[in-house]
């Protein structure tokens, strides 16, 4: 039988492919044609956006609100940055967003690789109701615990701080990290864990000098997933941290509001900020972002 | 590690036994104490606080100066929440976006994995940018296509009119059925990546061979998908529907920023208008009602979803 990836690739081809081959040939022609297609249009219908976007921080409020609207600015300019930074304390946003979800990825890449272990190696009752209780508690919405956290947060002096969102953050996020980490402690021989204890190492030794440097994929897996989540949360920064001194991005961006109209320029040129260093962190993580998805998948 | 019936499967005798078992408790003794801090954060915010939801719900709640004031009620606040118009158009709301947007999601999202699941050029760079939508934050996006969608100076009337699509700009976020339709479009461009990057994921595992063996048989590029591809990605596929479909039930971020829930009430969901309930009105009840309402229903929903699912991966694996 002849190939019809050597005939495609021009081999010797000593005789012309049978009517068989050529439809397969061109079959396969046919699907790589659409699927750079559909590549390329994929691409520009996420990208459109973005750019849009990006190039209106650019322009001046004028040239925002003016028809026909102009593809690149006239002249670019960086007052919008100014302006976010400067007037409307963009920075501050940026900063809370930053001590809020890294503290948050930081406890939970600790509490959660702790408990995976446990989990996927230690005697315990009640794993598989354990686990699937924690598959249940994460898709419970927001909605459900706001009232009682606000009045337990207001109760305790809490609203407007770190730890309002920090702690909320650590809980909703731990049940992933810690499917996704059990799922990589499975993943390593058992016999790693008898060799270190043959050689008189006691647990935490066990865990932190042999077993968490393989697991190593699934704590940037879990980091990376809670660090987007927390970066990204709107429902409870808004309702704990409201104050502007506490305020993160996503409620920074939402209540931005200018005298007249909506500042777009000024929105923008924030969102900007915002968006390029965490896309840059995923892009850089990508493969723990795909291996985490990809876990899921395998698991069924 | 053996566990405590290993001992007896073994046939260990008494002294070697007991050694074996005591061991065994202490490490599940150090499991225990391993595991705490985790489950008590999580229990902390999402266990207790659910349960005391529920508490709030069936009482009168006053905000008064020294704080709040208690009075059971009962179902008082549940008659209340079923009684009122803008709890059923939220809930129609929220449930009918939730299906169209999962729906669209998942087609939009399977046609595109199909055709990227073939090795091209570029593939790589594709899943790259497949992941920007998920890290954008979502009011960011609301206030991109806020800007696209303006009445006035948005680019996406000045598109149309040229093209000569429609003759006069078009108020899309101001009009009833516009607005909603607005918004899924932009939900469905901010979420759809994302799926596609996971179905791409799912059918990467599918054996060549089957496909192999299937061409042999002579079957068509539909029955190939009908009996080898689609068989295989039901898990997948089903999996990321529930997560979806119960991701909705929160839905908004979105309606929040794009809409405010307008025109009028037409893109209120269930979760804005629970929201607006208790910290704009004050109505710490019935919101909190509305909430444990929504809940109810997510769980109904969750469990009824993995009976389906469990029997399919049933069938499947026979």
């Amino acid at each position: 039988m002849s190939d019809p990836a050597a005939i495609l690739s021009g081999g010797k081809g000593r005789k012309p492919p049978s009517p068989r081959e050529s439809m397969s040939r061109r079959n396969v022609i046919v699907k790589k044609t659409i699927g750079y297609v559909v590549l390329v249009l994929m691409l520009l219908v996420i990208i459109a956006p973005f750019y849009w976007m990006v190039v209106t921080s650019f322009k001046g409020n004028l040239e925002i609100s003016n028809i026909p609207p102009t593809l690149f600015p006239h002249h670019p300019i960086l007052t919008q940055y100014e302006q976010a930074f400067g007037v409307y304390g963009f920075g501050v946003y940026f900063r809370n967003s930053i001590i809020v979800s890294v503290s948050a990825t930081i406890v939970v890449i600790l509490f959660a690789s702790l408990a995976s272990y446990a989990i996927a190696r230690l005697p315990i009752r009640g794993k598989a109701p354990l686990m699937v209780g924690l598959l249940a508690i994460s898709t419970f919405p927001q909605v459900a615990v706001i009232s009682p956290l606000f009045i337990l947060l207001e109760r305790l002096g809490w609203l407007n701080s770190y730890q309002a969102l920090i702690i909320p953050y650590v809980a909703f996020n731990l049940p992933f990290a810690i499917w996704v980490m059990r799922t990589y402690f499975v993943g390593i021989p058992k016999e790693l864990d008898e060799a270190a204890r043959v050689d008189g190492a006691n647990l935490f030794t066990t865990i932190f000098r042999v077993i968490l440097p393989l697991a190593t994929p699934g704590l940037f897996t879990g980091g990376v997933f809670t660090f987007v989540a927390c970066w990204t949360e709107f429902f409870f920064a808004l309702t704990f941290n409201n104050d502007t001194a506490f305020r993160t991005i996503p409620v920074g961006i939402a209540l931005f509001s200018g005298q007249f109209t909506i500042p777009y320029g000024t929105i923008f040129a924030g969102s900007t900020v915002a968006v390029a260093p965490i896309v840059i962190l995923v892009l850089i993580f990508q493969k723990w972002v795909v291996a985490g998805l990809t876990a899921g998948a395998v698991k069924g | 590690m053996a566990a405590s019936t290993d001992c007896l499967i073994k046939g260990m005798e008494g002294e070697t036994c007991m050694r074996v078992s005591k061991l065994d408790r202490q490490y599940a003794m150090a499991g225990y104490i391993m595991m705490a801090p985790a489950l008590l954060v999580i229990a902390l915010v999402t266990i207790f606080p659910i349960g005391y939801s529920i508490w709030m719900s069936l009482n009168t709640i006053q905000s008064t100066f020294t704080g709040f004031s208690f009075t059971f009620s009962g179902l008082t606040n549940y008659a209340i929440v079923f009684a009122n118009q803008q709890f059923w158009q939220a809930l129609e709301f929220t449930v009918f976006y939730a299906i169209v947007t999962v729906a669209v999601e998942l087609v939009l999202g399977l046609l595109v994995a199909l055709a990227l699941n073939q090795p091209i050029r570029g593939r790589g760079v594709a899943v790259a940018v497949m992941l920007i939508p998920w890290t954008l934050i979502t009011v960011i996006s609301a206030q991109m296509w806020a800007y696209i969608y303006n009445g006035i100076y948005g680019v996406l009337n000045y598109l149309l009119m040229q093209l000569h699509i429609i003759g006069a700009p078009v108020l899309w976020l101001g009009t009833a059925g516009l607005a909603t339709f607005a918004m899924m479009v932009a939900d469905i461009w901010k979420t759809t990546p994302f799926v596609t990057m996971i179905l791409l994921a799912g059918l990467q595992l599918i054996p060549e061979d089957l496909y192999e063996a299937a061409k042999i048989d002579g079957a068509s590029v539909w029955k190939r998908f009908w009996h080898v591809t689609f068989p295989l990605l039901r898990p997948s596929l089903g999996l990321a529907t529930l997560f979806r479909i119960l991701q909705a039930f929160g839905l908004f971020d979105l309606p929040f920023v794009l809409t405010g829930g307008g025109p009028g009430t037409s893109t209120t969901s269930i979760a804005m208008l629970a929201y607006r309930a208790i910290f704009n009105d004050g109505d710490y009840g019935p919101g909190t009602a509305v909430a444990v309402t929504t809940v109810g229903i997510v769980i109904i929903l969750a469990l009824a979803s993995l009976k389906a699912l469990r029997t399919q991966v049933g069938e499947v694996e026979s």
